[in-house]
């Protein structure tokens, strides 16, 4: 390994935004995640195979109808919202109106078993083929010696445009604000009239849209599969960990901070290690500000 | 024993794990020890019965999970502990075996205590970083760990042969009895019973024994379990390394049953883990012995239906969330309605 190769701006450069394009998939993966526990207080297991609709459809919708690109993510969205809101009133709602106190660690059971079932019916409807899309948008930008493809640029602007469009409806819409209401205390929010039954639904429908869309996004880098949702998990899991739990702008930040770091250590070490430093972040993370990174000790997301 | 364990840990008789409070606890344990005994006399005599090979590899894992989703269950349903990163504690025995065997010509046997030995260390260090955490986070970070494990192993080919797969050797020839791949299985069938009770036996005294009472109390509410000045933390640290050790204690039979290690995710990921929490979920928790029938149930699905395809996991997932959902007590609840 040539450290030197690291001084040259050329490729710190190309570094940082494939980082950042990856960071903005896990960013995406983890507000979801964040947000379905900020308000419901679930993890849920299942968030990998969301992400696989997502992808499922984008191909469907793109390589099949022959759709533009941005029809396929809008696609994602909409088709992913009703599966998560199917999800949350078919399942996780039974199991919260059942189960008692222990509902919690019951519910991450219970996303797990969902996992295995969406995963292999994935698996008997399109088998274990790989559906990929070349390339959404052509042509590449070069730095220096590197190049990084518009593709890739392209897939960062609609991560943004996905997570700006999430800040606009939860700041200044009625269901939006009832959502960050509920986050802060849901048993008041309930007291002041607001139908905390529908908004969980709602924000779980929305968690699911956002896996969905990373998908659809990172299609031609994660080709549609029944397992593509395996590594995304795992990613959004430690960028939920590493912003704190149910913080949702820690997530965005903790996203892009472990995409950046990722592309650095695939390029120093060589590719798998990425993921064992991940792991280890993870844990040193947990141990030492169980908070997460970003949050003053002490203080609640 | 038994009525005063019950009484102690449900003053109110409402508690869950009170194993039959109705019934007087005489009576009971007689009844117990008949069904235990038929259970192990049909252990024993059924797979030489049939006498094949087929036959017998099923009986091996049936077996096998349901050990494992019993140390599962000492953990989740005795002190409301969740191991997400199970197999990572099992490959840490099966690799630990395996590695000693090759490179120190330690004898598999030894392996067993080595896999329990170094599991436990691992195990010990593990509930020191993550039992301070409670809940979800513990969940995380077990989860993580788990993981951890099994990226480490597989970035580390020069030591494991990462995914290429570590080829282990059996258990040596012993007692005249033949052990060689090519041989009989019912060989490890009966090792693998001969460990398992023991196993049983010693979990089973455990959760009588006062650990299993604190480890209740501390399950149904942890914070009236500090102010009686139970050290919450050592309790559960203890249980932990328990249930490490004897899990890598299967994962050195693992190795030199199975001959080929491969940290693949379905080996020793989270698709292993899956596997043994739906044996102990449906099993029902706080029982330890159901999940031998969860096993037997389960395994009998897969098996029965292996031209299914991917369907059989399709209605592995669909149990474990019909459990989760309707019958959160597993299939111990319809234990009673037997009766």
């Amino acid at each position: 390994m040539d450290w030197s190769m690291l001084a040259d701006p050329d490729i710190l450069m190309v570094l940082t935004l494939q980082g950042l394009v990856r960071g903005a998939m896990y960013a995406l993966m983890g507000i979801g995640l964040s947000l379905i526990f900020g308000i419901l207080g679930v993890v849920n297991f299942a968030h990998g195979e969301l992400f696989m609709l997502g992808s499922y459809v984008m191909y469907l919708v793109v390589s099949i109808l022959g759709m533009p690109f941005y029809f396929g993510i809008a696609a994602a969205a909409i088709v992913v919202f009703g599966c998560g809101v199917l999800i949350e009133r078919g399942l996780i709602e039974q199991l919260r109106r059942r189960a008692g106190r222990d509902w919690i660690s019951d519910s991450f059971v219970l996303t797990i078993g969902l996992a295995v079932v969406l995963q292999n019916l994935a698996h008997l409807i399109f088998s274990s083929r790989q559906y990929g899309v070349a390339e959404l948008v052509e042509g590449s930008v070069p730095f220096g010696d590197m190049e990084i493809s518009v593709e890739r640029l392209a897939i960062l602007g609609f991560a943004c445009l996905a997570v700006l469009l999430l800040w606009t409806f939860m700041k200044f819409t009625r269901i939006g604000k009832a959502i960050r209401a509920a986050a802060q205390n849901a048993e008041a929010a309930e007291t002041l009239g607001i139908d905390v039954r529908n908004l969980f639904t709602v924000t779980f429908g929305l968690g699911a849209a956002l896996a969905g869309v990373a998908g659809a996004l990172l299609i031609s880098i994660y080709p549609a599969s029944p397992t593509v949702g395996a590594e995304p998990l795992l990613k959004s899991f430690a960028v939920v960990v590493l912003g704190g739990l149910g913080n949702v702008s820690g997530a965005i930040a903790a996203g892009l901070l472990l995409g950046v770091l990722e592309a650095f250590t695939i390029f120093v070490a060589s590719d798998g290690w990425q993921n064992v430093l991940t792991a280890y972040l993870v844990i040193l993370v947990l141990l030492l500000r169980p908070a997460g990174l970003f949050v003053m000790q002490g203080k609640r997301a | 024993m038994g009525e005063s364990v019950s009484a102690r840990a449900a003053p109110d008789g409402t508690a869950p794990i009170a194993r039959n409070p109705d019934a007087p606890g005489v009576r009971l344990r007689k009844r117990a020890i008949v069904k235990i005994g038929l259970l192990v006399l049909l252990a024993i005599f059924l797979p030489p019965f049939f006498d094949d090979r087929y036959l017998t590899t099923i009986f091996i894992s049936v077996v096998f999970f349901g050990i494992l989703g019993a140390i599962y269950d000492l953990m989740v349903g005795y002190a409301g502990l969740n191991n997400f990163g199970f197999a990572g504690v099992l490959a840490i025995g099966a690799y630990s075996s395996a590695l000693c065997q090759l490179n120190f010509g330690t004898s598999a046997w030894s392996g067993l205590l080595i896999g329990g030995g170094v599991a436990g260390a691992i195990g010990l260090l593990t509930g020191l970083i993550t039992l301070r955490l409670r809940g979800l986070y513990l969940g995380l970070m077990t989860f993580f760990v788990g993981e951890t494990i099994r990226l480490t192993i597989s970035n580390l080919p020069q030591y494991t042969r990462g995914t290429l797969g570590l080829t282990v050797a059996p258990f040596e020839n012993i007692l005249g009895l033949d052990f060689s791949r090519g041989a009989n299985p019912l060989n490890y069938y009966y090792l693998l019973v001969v460990l398992g009770a023991a196993i049983m036996l010693f979990m089973n005294w455990l959760v009588r024994s006062k650990a299993g009472l604190v480890w209740r109390a501390l399950k149904e509410d942890e914070t009236a379990a500090r102010t009686l000045r139970l050290r919450a933390t050592r309790w559960k640290l203890l249980n932990f390394t328990i249930a490490s050790s004897l899990t890598g204690v299967m994962g050195s039979f693992y190795a030199h049953y199975l001959g080929v290690l491969s940290p693949l995710p379905s080996e020793f990921g989270v698709g292993r883990t899956v596997e043994v929490l739906t044996v102990a979920y449906v099993g029902g928790r706080g029982t330890l012995w159901g999940s031998f029938f969860a096993a037997a149930l389960l395994i009998g699905i897969q098996e029965y239906f292996r031209g299914l395809g991917a369907w059989r996991l399709v209605l592995f997932g669909v149990l474990l969330i019909l459990v989760m959902i309707f019958v959160p007590k597993g299939l111990a609840r319809f234990k009673r309605l037997l009766q």
